[in-house]
């Protein structure tokens, strides 16, 4: 007899990949093959799962059509199932799984707009965040601004592609234009996904503001950030920029380190 | 042991639906008339918009939290994240009930997001009890574990299911939360008798009921019953309901309904119906007291 950790991973290695024969001979028929009786779990495994996937990636449905993206949610289902109990939030790396899943290959720019959709659903399930009163900020003296790090709000996510992604999901919502072509060949975008009251809004930001923000966002100081921005665009206007996130209410923190080190 | 009360609080003894994001703008709107709502907790872990909904629809309403994947009957760990998650939910809707079923749903990390069914043996017996007295210590307050519905048996499973239940009652000091649906689904899928299931359970544990439609199914001509919370509540169903309540007296009930989702008008009307049984039930229980 399986020890209950045996006969649980096996059970699930079941779920997931097919018939598993220890696990089986633990099970009675009751006037069915017992395979039988693990599909019924197996089947509402794979149809709650494929449910979450549809519900965050609408627009890769749409693009794909629904029976092609039950095959690759099937095979991504029993590749990456869940790592939590949480629905919405199943699928991060489902955009990485799309660029390596053979049979959509040929639809280059479909893991991009994957992400996209990753980032709308992050921007929708996030943890809330309250806004950092600006006085903050003005206290802190110039000398040390270069060595601050900013936390921006965990529902805001920046993403570049070289697809115009903004315009391939704009035409495969359910009220678009059913006769509207997209130029694949427009060029790409540098988009900032976040929330907005009850809503999700996304936009594209100019080279030296994308800058900033990614720097920031990837734990950069100020400093750092500050160049990077310069670097895409040399008029770039740090004051500005900092006013900009401040009345977007995105900055929602700030450390200030010294030499590696966090001042108390 | 924390003691548990049904009668504890402001809690009414009515019909509650379950609360779905397509009806929360007109249930804020009217503010219906009703028990109860309830919601799974793993959907309102993260921020956003969902949580500012439920936590409108609290102002008005009193909440139970129904987990669906805190694994209590698994082997592996207890996720610790989840069960901090769970707390912090917890102390911010302060719900009228907190339950979770008797089954696991994680193996080996993954989450298979369903209810998965265990033997029903002395050690899992007491590793369950030990996890449900762990999620009470860190939650602060009792418990209510939820009969699944089932389709398979394992050869070795020696206790039978409601004497399981009520083992961890006396052992834990949960209560449990009788699914009617669930224990019809199952006794139907192995031939066995669900009135003999209730007369199994102790009485006083009841704290909730649940009802829900089910489909049915044919797997290589057996019918098989399968709970999928799509439909309006099987009449044989409403039957063992009342039954139920003859046993256990009024309980908090509530209506699931999940998959093809209807119009809210059809959820209240199916609470309303709920409501009627519980009507009898509170005036035997009157009846009673005065006689």
């Amino acid at each position: 007899m399986l020890s209950p950790r045996e006969l649980e991973h096996g059970f699930t290695t079941a779920l997931l990949r097919g018939t598993d024969a220890a696990v089986v001979a633990e099970i009675l028929g009751d006037g069915l093959d017992p395979a039988d009786r693990l599909a019924i779990y197996r089947n509402h495994v794979f149809t709650t799962l494929t449910e979450a996937l549809t519900s965050t990636f609408p627009v890769v449905v749409r693009i794909v059509d629904e029976r092609f993206f039950t095959y690759a949610a099937d095979r991504y289902v029993r590749e990456h199932p869940p790592a939590g109990p949480c629905l919405f939030e199943y699928g991060e790396s489902f955009p990485e799984f799309l660029a390596t899943f053979p049979p959509c290959r040929h639809l280059e720019y479909l893991p991009d707009v994957a992400r996209l959709e990753w980032a709308i659903n992050q921007a929708v399930h996030a943890e809330d965040a309250v806004a950092l009163d600006p006085r903050w900020l003005a206290a802190v003296p110039p000398e040390e601004v270069g060595r601050l790090r900013l936390r921006l709000h965990p529902a805001m996510s920046l993403l570049d592609s070289p697809w115009p992604l903004d315009r391939i999901w704009r035409a495969n919502q359910p009220e678009a234009d059913p006769d509207l072509r997209v130029d694949l060949s427009a060029g790409g975008v540098r988009l900032e996904v976040r929330r907005c009251g009850d809503d999700v809004v996304f936009r594209a930001l100019e080279p030296a503001v994308y800058a900033l923000r990614r720097a920031l966002a990837d734990g950069r100081d100020l400093g750092d950030a500050a160049e990077a921005a310069l670097a895409a665009e040399p008029d770039f206007d740090l004051a500005v920029a900092l006013r900009d996130l401040l009345d977007e209410t995105l900055i929602v923190d700030l450390t200030l380190f010294s030499r590696g080190e966090e001042i108390p | 042991m924390i003691a548990l009360d049904r009668r504890a609080g402001a809690f009414p003894i009515r019909a509650g639906i379950g609360l779905r994001a397509p009806h929360v703008a007109e249930i804020v709107a009217t503010r219906p008339a009703i028990g109860f709502f309830e919601v799974h907790p793993e959907n309102y872990m993260g921020g956003g918009p969902a949580l500012v909904a439920l936590e409108r629809v609290r102002r008005d309403h009193e909440v139970s939290l129904h987990g669906v994947g805190l694994s209590l009957g698994g082997a592996d760990a207890l996720d610790q994240r989840h069960l901090a998650r769970l707390k912090a939910l917890v102390e911010r809707l302060r719900p009228a009930l907190v339950s979770e079923h008797l089954a696991w749903s994680v193996g080996g990390g993954a989450y298979l997001n369903h209810l998965l069914p265990l033997q029903y043996d002395d050690e899992r017996l007491h590793e369950t009890c030990r996890r449900i007295v762990r999620v009470q210590e860190i939650l602060g307050r009792p418990i209510l574990v939820e009969n699944p519905s089932r389709y398979l048996r394992f050869r070795h499973s020696p206790i039978p299911e409601p004497e399981f239940l009520g083992e961890l009652v006396r052992r834990s000091g949960c209560g449990i939360l009788l699914d009617v649906n669930n224990v019809y689904v199952s006794s139907r899928n192995f031939d066995e008798d669900p009135l003999a299931y209730l007369d199994a359970l102790p009485p006083r544990a009841i704290r909730e009921i649940h009802l829900a439609g089910h489909a049915t199914n044919n797997a290589a001509g057996r019918t098989i019953l399968i709970d999928d919370h799509g439909s309006r509540v099987a009449e044989p169903v409403w039957d063992l309901y009342g039954r139920a309540l003859e046993r256990f007296g009024p309980v908090p009930t509530l209506v699931e309904w999940d998959t093809n989702l209807p119009e809210l008008a059809v959820l209240l009307g199916e609470a309303a119906h709920a409501d009627r049984f519980l009507d009898s039930a509170l005036r035997r229980e009157r009846d009673a007291v005065a006689a």
